[in-house]
Parts: structure tokens; C-alpha cells; sequence
């Protein structure tokens, strides 16, 4: 894991770059923008959030 | 000395990082060589969750967190700063950039966690900030060009600080502090051939300003194009100017650091992000892009494809450049020495092809020379990359014709940007009250919806409301002239009984008169 800050000194702190979390985010938003970049025609793109109707009104 | 920490602000989160913020990593660099403790955090490079800011901002004890960028990281920059306010109280919250300097005492308004901000160019007032900060001393009041506020929050603008004069006493900016690998990986872009087989592209700045006066376009504030003058409340506010205090780097400056970049991080594309280099090229009578061709071969920058005549492939060794023309001003014996010396693309802010739009645009050129200026670019060898605008206050059916007309002619293909009036701008300020209508009277949901203009936020045009522009955007993109005559024939009648969708105003904001603001006195 990277440092996320750089500079001319050492922080007290360092800042790890969560990389694991960046990766598995990376796929899902990079289909989306991907997606969203050829929308047209049969191409379109649906949120992967859950849809289902619990009940509630 | 004081520990800082620059933040630098996710700007066009629909696209991957392509851009190393220059003004971040000149001031970096500027506030090392002060011997003060620098950090970065590039937050539009690693696109990680807003919360994010909290841990960097306590990772040390900062006396300064710095923000700053254009209008289109208002967005991030909002809510970055309440961020930082709560997870480094004690640290001084330093402003700066064109999103600041376009509308200071809004943006003090709506954001009252900044401290103070730097308006217009922060080279020497950046600095004399952090002096303030190392000697505990936070009454900002006695330094040039900066918003301060007072115990009770209400903000105040000091004057004008003056221009430097030789803008070579700048460093180089700090590119070692940012992610570079990140950037690398997003090098290639669909301008040329060239450009799209980029491994490592890295931007630079070879001049400040442009002496033409094109209404949706500013200046930062940082080429004598702004005043500080007290408004009608007797209060100090910025006015920008069509003054111009036109300054570049020598050939010198620009070749020793593309050679420094070559060698050190062996960049194989440069991108000059000057706003115009050929305004500069006017400037020094011709001089300044023949010498730097001149210079960029003897240094060995010249790319091998040129150098033998051949066509470019992965074994290509040197450096292509790339920057930004004028139908107007450019030359073609300069065209061929750039051609030469790498220069694979240049960018024409084109806008139309209508003779009445481009007379009333400021831009120094008209409907002959923006068709003759592709030919001439391609006669070069260097691909034209031309911007296309609509919905310009004066647009008509016929002005969007005579746009199609040369698309056809000239083979170019675009899907025009929309006429938007950033704030700073001449457009910004005759169509104010126009835009605060279009948004119910809230000025900064207005700021919030800024884009890169490639969809309608508020409209500018007179004639026509946003649903008929998204369609004339798809017809000149189609170059469908059948589709446009249809539209006429059905909306023109219409149009001679309605009034205009908007109005221009005249605004304290704005003068357009060739007043420049100081500069500093030559020294040595």
C-alpha cells in the first residue's frame, strides 16, 4: 500500500492508499462509465441497487 | 517554517485524472524553496471517498491546509472544507484560483471555513501568507491581493498585488510530489495519432494570459486582467478588464525543463496548456515559437519520426508537443518549424462560421479565416483540433446553418459545447440576472451545475430556450441541414412574436476597456 501524501518531510502519520477497496470499487464504476459513455440506441445502463418492493409503501 | 498541506480537488469526475495541477505543483514548489514543510494530497488522482480527507488532514499538525482550482471543483471544494475545518481546526484554511478569484466575496460568503484566499496570481501572495503564518499572525489586512475576514466573519479585499515581471524566477513545479504513475496511465488521448500512442504525457506552461478578449473566456486574474476597486456599497470587489499584461517564459525556461522531464521521468508528450500560443508568438513578433522550435531540436527533444521523415510508431524516441493556435494569427512558415520540431495537434477555438457571431465575439477572427485556418494547419502536417460552440447570444437558424456549411466543406465532425458563462467572464456578467432567474435566485446551485459546457446549465441565447438547443447540438453534430430547415419552417414563425429568453446587462464587475493592472517594476 502506497503512501497517499507526498512531500519534503515525514508525517507523523502516514496515509495508506486502501487499495484492495479501490480495486473492487474500480470494476463496477469503470463498466458504469464506460456504460454511461455509450448510451444510445439499445445501449443503456440500469443502478445496481436494489429495486424490490419490500412491502412499504 | 510552516507545515502545509496541499489538497488538490477531484475536477471531472465523469473522466479518469489526465492533469497534474500546475498551479498546485508551482506553489509547492515555490513554498519549498521558502524551506516550509510541504505535503500533497491528490485527491483528484486517486478518487478516493470524500472522507478520505479527514485522515490526511490528521496526519500531522498543519498550520495551513491549502484548496484551489476553477469554477468546476466548486463542487468538491464545498464540502472538502468543512471536512477540513472540523478535522484540522487549528490549521489556517488557504483559498486560491479561478474559483475564488472569479467571485471572491460569494464564494467567502458560502464557504466560511476558508480563513483567506489568494486572488488572482498567488506567486508572491501565496508566500507572504504563509509568512503571516509562521509569525502567528493572522490579521491579513496588510497583504496585497488576498480576502480576508474580520472576528465577526465578513470578508475584505485587499488591493491589487501587481504581476511579476519575469515569469523565468519561477521554479519549476513540484511534479515529484503527485502520483505520477496515475497520470502516466491516462497519457493517451484521441487528438492525433500521436497523442493516442502516449505512454507518458506530462502537461507544461509556457506563457500567462492571451491579448484577445473572447466574451466566455477570463483570465484567472493573472495577466493584468483584474482590478480591485471599491463597488457601489464602497466596498472592495474585482473588476476585469480587457487590460493585458502579456508575459512568457523564455524558449530557454521551456526547453531546459522538457529536458529535465525528459531525462528524469522520460516523458514522451508534452502538453503546453497555454491558453494561446500564438497570442505570445504575436507578442514577440514572430520570435518566440521559431526560437523555441529552434531550441527544442538542438536540445535533442525532436522525435525521431520528424527528424527522418518517417511515420510515428511505438520506436519513436523524443518528445511530441502540442498547444493552442488562432485561425487569425497563425503562420504558416511557424506551423512548418513546429511541425518539425514535434507538434502533433493544436487546438482553434473556431466557435462558429457565422460572420455576425464571430464580429461580436472578441476573437479577432471571422468566417474566411476560421475555414482557410484547417487547410493552412493540415498544409503543416499538425492536425487542427477545432472547438465548436453553440447557443451564442446572437444564434439564429442561419447561423447554425453557415456552422453546418463548413462543417460539410471542411470534413470535420463535432459535437459543439453549449455557450456557457463561467463565472469571470464578459458573458458571466451581462447575463447574471439572466442565470439567476434560470435558477430560481440561487447563484451558487448555478456554480454547483458547472460543467466543461458539454451540457446546457444556464442559457445564454436569445432566441432559442434548452430543448431547442439539445436538438441543434444533434443536428449540427448529424450535419443534418434537412432536419435544421424543418426546425425553422416549424419554430421561426413563432419566433418573431416572442421576446428574448435572456438579456444583457451591464455590471460593476466588468469593464471593457484596455485598463491592465500593475506590473511589477523590471528588476536588475
Amino acid at each position: 500500500m502506497s503512501n497517499l501524501l507526498k512531500g519534503n518531510f515525514t508525517t507523523k502519520k502516514e496515509v495508506k492508499k486502501p487499495e484492495e477497496n479501490t480495486e473492487k470499487d474500480s470494476t463496477q464504476q469503470a463498466f458504469k462509465k464506460a456504460a454511461l459513455n455509450s448510451i444510445g440506441g439499445s445501449m443503456v445502463y440500469v443502478e445496481r441497487t436494489d429495486l424490490t418492493w419490500d412491502g412499504e409503501e | 517554517m510552516a507545515k502545509i498541506l496541499f489538497i488538490n480537488p477531484v475536477v471531472r469526475e465523469e473522466d479518469v485524472p489526465r492533469h497534474i495541477p500546475y498551479g498546485i505543483a508551482l506553489l509547492a514548489a515555490i513554498a519549498m524553496k521558502k524551506g516550509h514543510l510541504v505535503q500533497v494530497y491528490d485527491a483528484n488522482a486517486h478518487r478516493l471517498p470524500l472522507e478520505t480527507i479527514v485522515e490526511v488532514c490528521q496526519a500531522d499538525d498543519w498550520d495551513a491546509v491549502c484548496i484551489g482550482g476553477l469554477t468546476t471543483t466548486y463542487n468538491y471544494i464545498k464540502k472538502a472544507c468543512k471536512l477540513i475545518k472540523q478535522a484540522a481546526p487549528k490549521a489556517q484554511l488557504i483559498a486560491g484560483g479561478g474559483f475564488l478569484t472569479s467571485m471572491p466575496t460569494e464564494i467567502f460568503k458560502w464557504l466560511p471555513e476558508i480563513d483567506v484566499g489568494c486572488i488572482g496570481e498567488s506567486f508572491e501572495t501565496f508566500p507572504a501568507v504563509l509568512e503571516k503564518i509562521d509569525n502567528k499572525d493572522f490579521d491579513y489586512s496588510t497583504v496585497l491581493g488576498v480576502i480576508h475576514r474580520d472576528l465577526t466573519g465578513k470578508s475584505f479585499l485587499t488591493p491589487v498585488r501587481p504581476n511579476i515581471h519575469d515569469l523565468d524566477t519561477l521554479p519549476w513545479p513540484a511534479w515529484e510530489l503527485f502520483p505520477l504513475d496515475i497520470y502516466f496511465a491516462n497519457s493517451a488521448n484521441l487528438f492525433s495519432e500521436e497523442s493516442f500512442t502516449s505512454k507518458r504525457r506530462m502537461d507544461i506552461n509556457g506563457s500567462f494570459g492571451c491579448g484577445l478578449t473572447c466574451k466566455y473566456c477570463w483570465h484567472l486574474g493573472t495577466t493584468g486582467d483584474m482590478l480591485i476597486e471599491e463597488n457601489e456599497e464602497g466596498e472592495n470587489d474585482v473588476v476585469f478588464t480587457y487590460g493585458r499584461n502579456i508575459r512568457y517564459h523564455s524558449p530557454d525556461y521551456i526547453v531546459s525543463m522538457v529536458k529535465h522531464l525528459y531525462d528524469t521521468y522520460d516523458i514522451d508528450f508534452a502538453a503546453f496548456i497555454d491558453e494561446n500560443l500564438m497570442t505570445m508568438d504575436v507578442a514577440s513578433k514572430g520570435t518566440w515559437l521559431k526560437e523555441l522550435c529552434a531550441k527544442w531540436i538542438e536540445a535533442g527533444l525532436q522525435p525521431t519520426c520528424r527528424q527522418k521523415g518517417i511515420p510515428h510508431d511505438e520506436n519513436c524516441k523524443g518528445v511530441h508537443w502540442n498547444g493552442t493556435s488562432h485561425a487569425g494569427l497563425h503562420r504558416p512558415d511557424t506551423l512548418k518549424l513546429m511541425y518539425e520540431a514535434g507538434c502533433t495537434h493544436l487546438v482553434y477555438g473556431l466557435e462558429s462560421f457565422d460572420p455576425y457571431i464571430l464580429r461580436n465575439l472578441g476573437k479577432g477572427s471571422n468566417a474566411r479565416k476560421n475555414k482557410q485556418s484547417i487547410a493552412t494547419c493540415l498544409a503543416s502536417g499538425i492536425k487542427p483540433i477545432p472547438n465548436i460552440i453553440i447557443g451564442f447570444p446572437e444564434e439564429t437558424f442561419e447561423s447554425v446553418r453557415n456552422t453546418i456549411n463548413a462543417l460539410i466543406e471542411l470534413g470535420i465532425t463535432a459535437k459543439p459545447h453549449f455557450a456557457t458563462a463561467y463565472p469571470g467572464s464578459e458573458w458571466y456578467y451581462a447575463y447574471k440576472d439572466s442565470i439567476l432567474a434560470q435558477y430560481n435566485g440561487d447563484l451558487e446551485a448555478y456554480i454547483m451545475d458547472l460543467g466543461d459546457a458539454s451540457k446546457i446549465t444556464a442559457t445564454i441565447s436569445q432566441k432559442f430556450s434548452p430543448v431547442q438547443l439539445l436538438g441543434l447540438q444533434q443536428i449540427v453534430y448529424l450535419k443534418e441541414l434537412r432536419l435544421l430547415d424543418l426546425s425553422e419552417q416549424h419554430w421561426a414563425p413563432v419566433q418573431q412574436h416572442l421576446s428574448p429568453v435572456v438579456e444583457p446587462k451591464t455590471s460593476f464587475n466588468l469593464r471593457p476597456v484596455k485598463e491592465a493592472g500593475p506590473l511589477a517594476i523590471k528588476v536588475g
